[in-house]
């Protein structure tokens, strides 16, 4: 099997009721009573269907947004606020358009006071190299084509070497060539223990995608979202799209859909 | 009954200055369609029509009111000083609309241009399902402060004094300033109140209903629906009421729906030109003959040569420092305000409609009490006059920063708040550099609002008390060039002062603008 073996959580949700307020002073309820763990050096995803609160699920996670009742621990205590110890990579890229791609990186180490200039400089190329875009660290986000955008963001996101990376449909604007290989990518980042982060979450809607990078798939059901079922994949990594195996997990998960 | 004469006088009189200026409103609106579209469509039109528009901001609207008025003279005796009052509320309205569609055209994403063309839409088509309504939001946001800064001079171009000559048009600066002159001070305070009560109706009337439209039109994308707020929920009431009103009146009018017929806006444009050439071609044709033009420019050169050079450049130095003082406070005190306003999503809701409100204050109204209290509590004069800049000024700078600060996408928000930024950083890192191109266009349009408020701050006549600072200014020399009737003198420094302003523009704004929005990457 994959990854080590600490089978602890490293992100806990307790009975999470969320629901945004309209105008009108009408509640969306979004959840009502969600409980999920998420354990050290784990590749979680998440489907469910469109507008079933999957965004916002990772915005709790993130400490974004506050649950109106429940708790979301991280590392065992109360996640009041974003930590850099938890990375998130929006499903657009957000980059600042007057930071050129080394600047934007550096953004995420604003909180690193001991490090200096030169040392945030340095840990911001060590990053831009693993995504590949060391050639174009002063270029601006402008000049850059969306596969290029999204490297930047996920170095962004994994800069501060955070211990979870959250994830919101972050390949789902690419062509499939620069999806592919983006997706080898975190892969290897998560499987090399050296490397943050210890632990993924990863949103998407597209089912072969989950169970090609993700140990487990929580599946959600219409708003209020519930758990319709969790599938434990238990397939070698690199996993073979094509094999037989590979897709009773995909027909598992489609049914769970329906 | 005396006092429901004289209140149906002060009625009718805010009911004169108002058709005055919604017939500027509309032509302020014309104007920037035909101007700001162009602009922002073509990169040669852009070339001529921003450096013309500068221009013609910067250009000191008071002083240009006599000359305006004695062409005007020339065209018609007996209308042209209404024309001349309306073109001069013109001048002050119609400047920020068409910067305001400039902009909103400019933000049209490219791919609906490529589609555009694609559908290949004849211009008109185009004009109507793509151009107009995208300037819609541009031309919503700056009815307000058009409107107030029209109400800012509506007051000084209903009387004016050329020399021996006076004329005088029925209207609430005409009527307000009657009542000072004869210290009225009930009638003064009864105008000032009904004044104050029409531009609140306007605003919830029309203005506010008329920018909710807008919203629609926009082509940024908000991340969360805004709520309505207690005073649009009262505009919301109102616009219904006057809505119902005016359908049971006609059910044609959709004044709300904004639907004119397709046809009518070509046929207004293609009037309003033929107009404007045939007065021009008229005038210079018929009435003036080449040897009273010659006349003239003897006159102006010889004005230029008693003006010399440094009297007004010491002059513009006084008034250059008096402006930037003016402008730096404004500055001082918007910058945080609109941060705030922008932070606290509660205090935006409450503070715009309310700013709009105190935005459209006529400030020349009050301006005779600022200079009588400066002088009778012998506080500086040059205090006086900061307070009247600033309150022909500061509110542009508030709207354009909030301006700035409204564009901002969600997203980035959202990843400053996943970075745990403190409100120091994320004012670095994304307030600041968002709100840079708006906060330079802001201190343009503050400093040319400023110019333009020289003119009566630094000296003006109020009845039998004249306000004057006494120290040099440009604003003073052409005050002191009206009085005179001089207007030659008048048109000399005119071009002094215009000059001045617009080799600031080119050599300072213009640059730090573009300079900012290359750096901020975004326009
Ligand atoms: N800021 C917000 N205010 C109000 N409703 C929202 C907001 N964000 C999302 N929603 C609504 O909540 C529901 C869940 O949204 P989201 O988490 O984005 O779903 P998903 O990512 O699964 O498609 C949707 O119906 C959406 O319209
Ligand atoms: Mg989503």
């Amino acid at each position: 099997m994959n990854g080590p073996s600490i089978k602890e959580p490293i992100l806990e949700l307790r009975n999470i009721v969320f629901g945004y307020r309209l105008r009108k002073g009408e509640n969306i309820r979004i959840f009502d009573d969600l409980s999920l763990d998420v354990k050290y050096a784990e590749f979680i995803g998440i489907a469910g269907p469109s507008g079933c609160g999957k965004s916002t699920l990772i915005r709790i996670m993130a400490g974004l947004i506050k649950p109106e009742k429940g708790e979301v621990l991280f590392r065992g205590k109360p996640l009041k606020k974003p930590t850099p110890r938890i990375g998130i990579m929006f499903q657009s890229p957000a980059l600042f358009p007057w930071y050129t791609v080394l600047e934007n990186v550096m953004l995420a180490l604003i909180h690193e006071k001991d490090l200096s200039e030169n040392d945030k400089i340095e840990r911001a190329r060590v990053f831009l190299d693993m995504v590949g875009l060391t050639a174009f660290e002063s270029a601006y986000p402008a000049e850059l084509s969306g596969g290029m955008k999204a490297r930047v963001a996920l170095a962004r996101a994994l800069v501060s070497q955070p211990d979870l990376l959250l994830m919101d449909e972050p390949f789902s604007n690419l062509d499939p060539l620069t999806a592919i290989s983006l997706r080898r990518e975190v892969e290897s980042l998560w499987l090399n223990q050296s490397m943050p982060p210890s632990s993924v979450v990863m949103v998407s809607h597209d089912i072969e995608e989950l169970v090609e990078l993700c140990d487990r798939i929580i599946v959600l059901t219409k708003r209020p979202a519930k758990i319709a079922g969790v599938v434990e994949v238990d397939l070698d990594r690199p996993r073979q799209r094509r094999s037989p195996e590979f897709y009773k997990y995909v027909d598992e998960i489609y049914t769970l859909l329906s | 009954m005396a006092i429901l004469e004289e209140l149906l006088t002060i009625l009718a009189a805010v009911g004169m200055s108002w058709a005055r200026m919604t017939v500027a409103l509309i032509v302020s609106i014309i104007f920037s369609l035909c101007v700001g579209i162009p602009a922002a469509v073509n990169r040669v039109v852009e070339k001529i029509v921003i450096p013309a528009l500068d221009i013609l901001q910067s250009i000191p609207i008071l002083s240009f009111f006599p000359i305006a008025l004695y062409v005007f003279i020339i065209i018609h005796p007996v209308i042209g000083p209404e024309l001349a009052a309306i073109f001069l509320i013109f001048t002050s309205q119609a400047w920020n609309i068409a910067f305001g569609v400039y902009k909103s055209v400019r933000l049209i994403p490219p791919e609906l241009l490529e589609a555009s063309n694609a559908l290949d839409l004849g211009l008109w088509r185009r004009l109507s399902s793509l151009y107009i309504p995208a300037a819609f939001p541009g031309i919503a946001s700056n009815l307000p402060p058009s409107w107030a800064n029209g109400l800012y001079f509506l007051v000084a171009c209903e009387i004016i004094t050329i020399g021996e000559a006076e004329w005088s048009l029925f209207g609430i600066g005409t009527l307000s300033t009657s009542y000072i002159m004869a210290g009225r001070v009930i009638e003064f305070i009864a105008s000032l109140v009904v004044v104050v009560a029409a531009v609140i109706l306007t605003n919830l009337l029309v203005f506010i209903p008329v920018m909710r439209l807008s919203e629609r039109y926009k082509f940024e994308e908000r991340a969360a629906e805004i709520p309505r707020v207690w005073i649009e929920r009262v505009s919301g009431w109102l616009s219904r009421m006057a809505r119902r009103i005016s359908f049971s009146l006609s059910p044609r009018i959709t004044l709300f729906e904004l639907r004119i017929p397709s046809g009518a806006p070509r046929i207004l444009l293609i009037t309003a030109l033929a107009v404007v050439v045939t007065l021009l071609g008229h005038s210079i044709s018929g009435r003036v003959s080449a040897g009273v033009t010659l006349a003239w420019a003897q006159d102006i050169v010889e004005a230029f040569q008693r003006l010399g050079v440094v009297d007004p450049l010491v002059m513009i130095g006084f008034s250059l420092a008096r402006v930037s003082a003016a402008v730096a406070f404004a500055l001082l005190w918007t910058l945080p305000v609109a941060i705030l306003i922008y932070e606290k999503g509660m205090l935006e809701k409450i503070l715009i409609p309310l700013f709009q409100i105190i935005a459209s204050f006529p400030a020349t109204l009050i301006l005779p009490l600022i200079a009588k209290a400066v002088v009778d509590l012998g506080l500086p004069l040059e205090l006086g006059a900061l307070l009247m800049i600033l309150l022909g000024t500061q509110w542009y700078l508030l709207f354009f920063l909030l301006d700035g600060l409204r564009g901002i996408p969600y997203e980035e928000e959202e990843v400053c708040k996943a970075l745990a930024m403190t409100r120091l950083q994320k004012l670095r890192h994304l307030y600041l550099p968002r709100m840079l191109p708006s906060l330079i266009m802001g201190l343009i349009v503050c400093f040319g609002g400023g110019w333009n408020t020289l003119v009566i701050a630094e000296r003006a006549i109020l009845g039998e008390f004249t306000w004057d600072l006494g120290s040099p200014g440009i604003g003073r020399m052409l005050s002191i060039a009206v009085d005179e009737g001089d207007l030659a003198l008048l048109i000399a420094a005119t071009i002094w002062m215009a000059g001045f302003i617009v080799l600031l523009n080119r050599l300072l704004w213009r640059r730090l603008y573009e300079k900012a929005v290359k750096m901020v990457g975004v326009a």
